[in-house]
């Protein structure tokens, strides 16, 4: 992740692979057919992003999406490996802690079936495949979580609320558009490049959560003032006169300065650790009890 | 009512999939509330419902793998009790919020129940069972489609009577109350967004974000793009540097 300094990367990135190494069962580090597999094509790296989607079938605390993860790599990696012998280590190597985001998994069962077609030995893989989740981890929030989801959510919502069915076509639209455009597409340039594709996510990683975050931030910028919504309904009687908080005393200072003060603040109590559970709470208590004295 | 219940827990069961599998996000309740709309005839109704959950469910996403509160069965039966309780869309909140919360918890359960099978899969990876651990993965899925099912039906099968009587009992105020609760829930999500993107560098897009939106009133459309040509016009500059950087070390390195 961009967020992150590289030190913090990298000590990341060991406990990863202490804990992939953890669960290692294998005490080889070699295939014993060492002459390069079946080349794979074109269908069969399809056929690996399409099972890419159920990646978190077997989601658990234990191994998270190991299981999930060997399911998606199986038809090529029995293409690849014709003798149970090696089938069997490759399948104990990928039934291995792995974690990562699920939408830009693809890239790495990519890169990984170029190093199994071309008989890496077990704890090359292994690393590659550990340096690779932790950072695509940090795109995906920030590409997929941050951007793209609030960005076509928003755009559904503000149709949908009109009554407009155009509203969830075009969010199902625009979101898969992306998100199925780059699960094939990093499906075959992972498997292209192969492990030279490591050196290229290296450079890009860090520019491309940059420019994602601009991007997202100031959507999120623009979604608070757009979605948040609180308005004081309180009516102050000063002599004769009657001043409405929202009206005389708040938009005059600046619109929507309510929903970013309030923003700002729940901001802090994320930050400080407070629960979301606990936030929730509290925001239904608040609003309740404000309606109840009417002032919100 | 039995058909009805029938239809919105299949509807849950393939949303809970693809809350974790597939990702085509018809688990959102954008898309979810018009569907319940249309299974308990009420189009419009599930449409706008659907729209409000999505707001309070916006930016609360698995970041960084964490569970939020559970987006399908908050959606699917917040819009199905607001439905058949005739309630405001807003209140639909009240409902959504605290079953998603139970059902946060449960799945923590699941996964954890789920940790044992892997001690299987590693035997049949041993045995070099490649189909084995196919069909464990089918049958995870199963289980998934399953555990949402119960859950999305025993409650609108059970609940919606009792739930028709505490809505008409409720005074005012409180509906009012979850109204105003449902308007603040977005803020959650935009704040956990922050707290991972809230660096000081990039404070100035954020602001420019929000004023856009508050003075200017653009639609979100208009505030993505123009950021997204903010981002351009910054990696174009960080180009030519690293351009002009390489230039300069090729002039030593013989002019290349």
């Amino acid at each position: 992740m961009a967020f992150n300094s590289e030190a913090a990367m990298s000590a990341k990135a060991k406990r990863m692979l202490n804990k992939a190494q953890e669960s290692s069962k294998l005490d080889v580090d070699e295939y014993q057919d060492q002459s390069p597999g079946e080349v794979l094509s074109r269908d069969d790296i399809n056929r690996m992003a399409v099972r890419s989607l159920a990646l978190q079938a077997s989601f658990n605390y234990e191994r998270m999406q190991a299981a999930g993860w060997l399911y998606g790599l199986n038809p090529a990696l029995r293409k690849i490996h014709k003798n149970d012998t090696d089938m069997s280590r490759s399948m104990q190597l990928h039934m291995e802690f792995f974690n990562t985001h699920p939408f830009l998994v693809s890239f790495i069962m990519g890169v990984v079936l170029a190093m199994e077609r071309s008989k890496e030995r077990l704890s090359v893989i292994r690393a590659i495949k550990v340096a690779m989740m932790g950072p695509l981890g940090g795109i995906g929030d920030a590409l997929f979580w941050l951007t793209l989801l609030p960005i076509c959510a928003a755009l559904g919502v503000s149709l949908a609320m009109e009554g407009s069915v155009l509203g969830p076509i075009l969010f199902l639209v625009l979101f898969n558009a992306v998100h199925f455009g780059l699960r094939f597409g990093l499906a075959h340039y992972g498997y292209n490049a192969g492990s030279r594709a490591i050196s290229a996510l290296k450079e890009h990683t860090q520019k491309f959560s940059h420019a994602a975050t601009i991007v997202g931030l100031t959507v999120v910028g623009g979604l608070i003032a757009t979605f948040v919504r609180l308005q004081m309904t309180a009516v102050v009687e000063v002599g004769k006169a009657s001043i409405s908080l929202q009206e005389d005393l708040f938009d005059p200072i600046m619109p929507k300065l309510l929903p970013l003060a309030f923003t700002m603040m729940i901001f802090y109590f994320v930050k400080k650790g407070v629960s979301p559970l606990k936030i929730i709470g509290g925001i239904v208590t608040m609003g309740l009890a404000g309606s109840y004295f009417g002032v919100l | 009512m039995l058909f009805e219940a029938l239809m919105i827990a299949i509807l849950a069961g393939v949303a809970g999939v693809d809350l974790f599998n597939g990702l085509t996000h018809i688990h959102r309740p954008i898309i979810t509330g018009p569907i319940v709309g249309l299974i308990l005839g009420d189009l419009e109704m599930g449409l706008i419902t659907g729209a409000s959950l999505e707001l309070v469910w916006m930016g609360m996403a698995p970041l960084a793998g964490a569970q939020p509160p559970n987006v399908v069965i908050g959606g699917i039966i917040g819009v199905a009790f607001a439905i058949l309780t005739q309630a405001e869309p807003q209140a639909a909140i009240g409902v959504a919020v605290p079953f998603a919360v139970a059902v946060q918890g449960l799945i923590t359960l699941l996964f954890t129940a789920m940790s044992p099978m892997m001690h299987r899969c590693d035997e049949l990876a041993e045995k070099a069972d490649w189909k084995g651990i196919d069909k464990i993965n089918y049958l995870a899925i199963g289980v998934l489609f399953s555990f949402y099912f119960i859950l999305a039906f025993l409650p609108i099968y059970f609940g919606a009577e009792q739930a028709k009587v505490v809505v008409e009992v409720a005074p005012q105020w409180v509906m009012n109350g979850l109204g105003v609760a449902g308007g603040l829930m977005p803020a959650i999500g935009f704040a956990m967004l922050m707290k991972i993107m809230f660096k000081q560098n990039y404070i100035p897009y954020f602001i420019a974000g929000f004023l856009a939106a508050a003075y200017l009133e653009l639609p979100v459309i208009a505030i993505a793009l123009v950021g997204i040509a903010i981002a351009m016009a910054d990696y174009f500059k960080s180009q030519q540097t690293v351009t002009q950087a390489t230039v300069q070390a090729g002039d030593v390195n013989d002019g290349i």
